[in-house]
């Protein structure tokens, strides 16, 4: 494995122990400590209830981009732990048409990713769902969250972030919820341009984001990926075949993507389409598909990476640096 | 050698060109002086492919560009049968097929002939449901998979830069998340480095199209399979013998352009396949396939498969692979053909119908049941010698000059392909 990090940071961590003594740590989990806190009093304040997700269930989030679940043995059935929480999500506004966790994710990701910087195989999610929203609502509700939170840590923790080498007025957009919005065709047009080999078929690359990333001074959401670069919950465009009424969130100067989110499809037998369009068989689904076809409401929503926002308020280099216990892609630890 | 049996298929010659190898090409070379020879008579019943004659024309004018390139006349020698298969380099325009988890095709005869199509420098592809049948290495289970096996054997002899492996997944291994595991085990690394690993999506098979994968199990297997598969007592009263059957999975057109999407995204360093049952509208199914992106698109007509299918469908149903050939027309993309392929003669009319190269399955298994260490070699050393004298002979030198005017059918089926709509009214 290459061991330089891109951004120079070493690629892996030091033993457990002495990463927990870490001063660097210690700042880290400050910073997480107040953007729990000002995460869920925006959410509150905005309506939403909080629950605690399932940590294993028969089925979870497909994925993709290689990434995997790992399995677990469930009174002899074969069950998943949770990659994503978004089939529960679904399910649950039902009984709660407004709704968040925070949730924690397990994804053996591909080794590749290791030194992207971006990735551990255990992490956390904000992860929303408003019934009956659409595109618009959800990045309402996650443009406000990242200014909300953002706001909010500069004003309790200045001295942390400062002693980090972050600099206040790289964040007067955020804090002012100055946000652009551009399409997935235009962000490849600009990467194409730009040399770089992007697929105008899939989601954009690590190497793609990070390099539009760089070039923005401002958060920025991506909206309409191509079917097919994302899973079967992701509403497709009914105006547009082809098209998905999604988006991702990127923050600004090479932090790269902070969210993901859609509208979701809730209509059964688009669900059941969809599954085969991916690859999979409807009948691992059984549960959820009932729900779906009893009447799932339709909704939008997304998931914010919670140690990503943290990395970009503290702007360290990799994520093992904003997690106590990092666990690294293809690397074992404790 | 086993009990393996192969009734239908010409099981005996096979056998002896894997004894024997090349020797098999010519008559018995001890007769040569006291016995006169013709045409032979009472070959078993040729199907449409095989009464195709290969007809050398009289002017050659490749043979001149030959001549000239080389300064001399050309010799069969000189044929060059190198191809590039799904993305992969190979040897020789063949490959050998997958053979489902069937008990014949899933023990060790898999892995003898994994490893010496390794030594031709040839591509292999593992059969679909070897994962939900013969388990995989997960979760501390430290036993050796049956796959797992088969693809050490093929590293460990495949040459440098040439052949690659090629894993199916159908439904039943979606769910067992075949790809997913294969993708990031350490075990598949070499392969993905070196660019030799893709991925086949497994649509249906020739000897049951439109069925998913057929196996018997014996009581004890059937309970054990019975969470994954159907399984039903069709062949006893008392299900001492039980059929367990996958299910062949739902495809429309969108359907297999999104799941090529979704491979291709996912699995990015991997490439691309698909294999179709021989159906009516094949042709459609492989230029959709073709524009979606796939490497390699295999067509198994009907005489394909090893596999235990009910014999309705073995004796009536889907097109034999020259109609399929001849309806798919010159290919959009790499294609690749199986179904009874077992010597020289029907490879160079699959070729000469447009295939890039032809799939050996139940000739290879019986090769390597009648010699487990080189069998399938000489069994392949004595198709590409026949590849080489007949492509000179139709004053050709590389597999891909070979062309439909190159066949004649005596009943008047027209050489050239058709490429009318498709039976089923679905046109592109």
């Amino acid at each position: 494995m290459d061991n330089a990090h891109p951004t120079g940071a070493p690629a892996t961590p030091p033993p457990l122990g002495e990463h927990l003594r870490s001063p660097r740590l210690r700042a880290a989990m400050l910073v997480q400590q107040e953007a729990l806190h000002a995460a869920r009093a925006f959410l509150r304040g905005e309506g939403f209830t909080e629950l605690l997700p399932p940590l294993v269930g028969p089925v979870t989030d497909p994925g993709g981009r290689g990434a995997k679940a790992l399995d677990v043995d469930y009174y002899g059935h074969p069950y998943k732990l949770m990659t994503s929480a978004i089939l529960y999500k679904q399910a649950s506004l039902r009984g709660f048409p407004r709704l968040f966790y925070v949730a924690p994710n397990v994804r053996v990701e591909p080794e590749e990713t290791a030194g992207t910087g971006r990735h551990l195989v255990e992490f956390h999610q904000i992860d929303v769902e408003i019934a009956d929203g659409s595109r618009e609502d959800a990045q309402e509700i996650a443009a406000g969250l990242l200014t909300h939170v953002t706001e909010h840590v500069w004003t309790a923790v200045p001295e942390i972030l400062t002693e980090l080498g972050r600099i206040e007025g790289d964040f007067a957009d955020v804090r002012a919820g100055k946000y652009d919005v551009r399409t997935h065709d235009d962000a490849v047009a600009r990467l194409l341009a730009a040399g770089h080999p992007q697929n105008p078929d899939g989601e954009i690359d690590w190497a793609g984001e990070r390099i539009l990333s760089l070039e923005s001074d401002r958060p920025f959401f991506v909206n309409d990926y191509p079917k097919g670069s994302r899973g079967f919950y992701d509403r497709e465009d009914p105006e547009r075949p082809g098209v998905l009424r999604n988006f991702d969130l990127i923050a600004p100067h090479g932090y790269g993507e902070l969210v993901s989110g859609s509208e979701r499809e809730a209509d059964y037998a688009t669900i059941v389409t969809r599954m085969r369009e991916s690859g999979e068989n409807p009948a691992k689904y059984a549960w959820y598909l009932k729900e779906a076809r009893e009447g799932m409401p339709a909704s939008a929503g997304f998931g914010m990476g919670l140690q990503r926002l943290v990395r970009f308020l503290t702007g360290l280099d990799a994520l093992w640096q904003v997690s106590a216990y990092p666990k690294l892609p293809g690397v074992v630890a404790p | 050698m086993t009990a393996l049996g192969a009734p239908g298929f010409p099981e005996r010659a096979i056998r002896a060109r894997a004894r024997n190898g090349t020797a098999e090409v010519f008559p018995d070379p001890t007769t040569y002086g006291t016995q006169l020879y013709g045409p032979r008579t009472g070959t078993p019943a040729a199907d449409e492919l095989d009464r195709a004659r290969i007809v050398p024309p009289v002017f050659m004018p490749q043979r001149l560009e030959k001549l000239i390139d080389l300064a001399r006349e050309p010799e069969f020698t000189d044929v060059e049968l190198g191809s590039r298969i799904g993305g992969f380099t190979s040897r020789l325009p063949l490959y050998l097929s997958a053979f489902g988890s069937t008990r014949a095709g899933s023990g060790d005869l898999a892995v003898h002939a994994g490893r010496q199509a390794a030594r031709l420098g040839i591509p292999m592809v593992i059969g679909e449901n070897m994962i939900p049948v013969h388990g995989y290495r997960r979760a501390g289970d430290a036993t050796r998979s049956a796959l797992l096996a088969r693809v050490e054997a093929y590293l460990d002899a495949a040459p440098d830069g040439a052949g690659g492996v090629v894993v199916q997944q159908s439904t039943e291994d979606a769910d067992s998340e075949v790809w997913n595991l294969l993708y990031s085990d350490p075990a598949f690394r070499p392969l993905l480095e070196s660019g030799r690993l893709a991925f086949e999506l497994k649509t249906g098979q020739g000897a049951k199209p439109g069925l998913g994968g057929m196996t018997v199990v014996d009581r004890a297997e059937a309970e054990q399979l019975a969470r994954r598969f159907t399984v039903r007592k069709v062949l006893d009263p008392d299900g001492e013998r039980q059929l367990r059957c996958a299910t062949p999975g739902t495809f429309t057109d969108e359907i297999l352009r999104q799941q090529l999407r979704f491979m291709r995204n996912n699995f990015p360093k991997a490439r691309t396949w698909v294999k179709f049952h021989p159906g009516r509208d094949i042709a459609h199914a492989a230029r959709t396939a073709w524009s979606a992106g796939a490497d390699a698109v295999t067509v198994d007509g009907a005489e394909g498969g090893t596999g235990w299918a009910p014999g309705v469908f073995l004796d009536h149903v889907g097109l034999p692979l020259a109609a399929c050939l001849r309806r798919i027309g010159r290919p959009d993309g790499c294609l690749l053909a199986s179904g009874g392929m077992w010597e020289g003669g029907r490879a160079v009319r699959a070729l000469a119908l447009g295939a890039t190269a032809v799939g050996l399955g139940r000739a290879a298994l019986v090769a390597v049941d009648e010699d487990p260490e080189h069998g399938l070699e000489r069994l392949v050393d004595s198709i590409a010698l026949e590849l080489r004298l007949l492509i000179s002979a139709l004053g050709k030198y590389g597999v891909t000059a070979l062309d439909p005017e190159d066949l004649w059918w005596p009943d008047g089926h027209p050489s050239h392909p058709e490429r009318t709509a498709d039976l089923t009214g679905a046109t592109p």
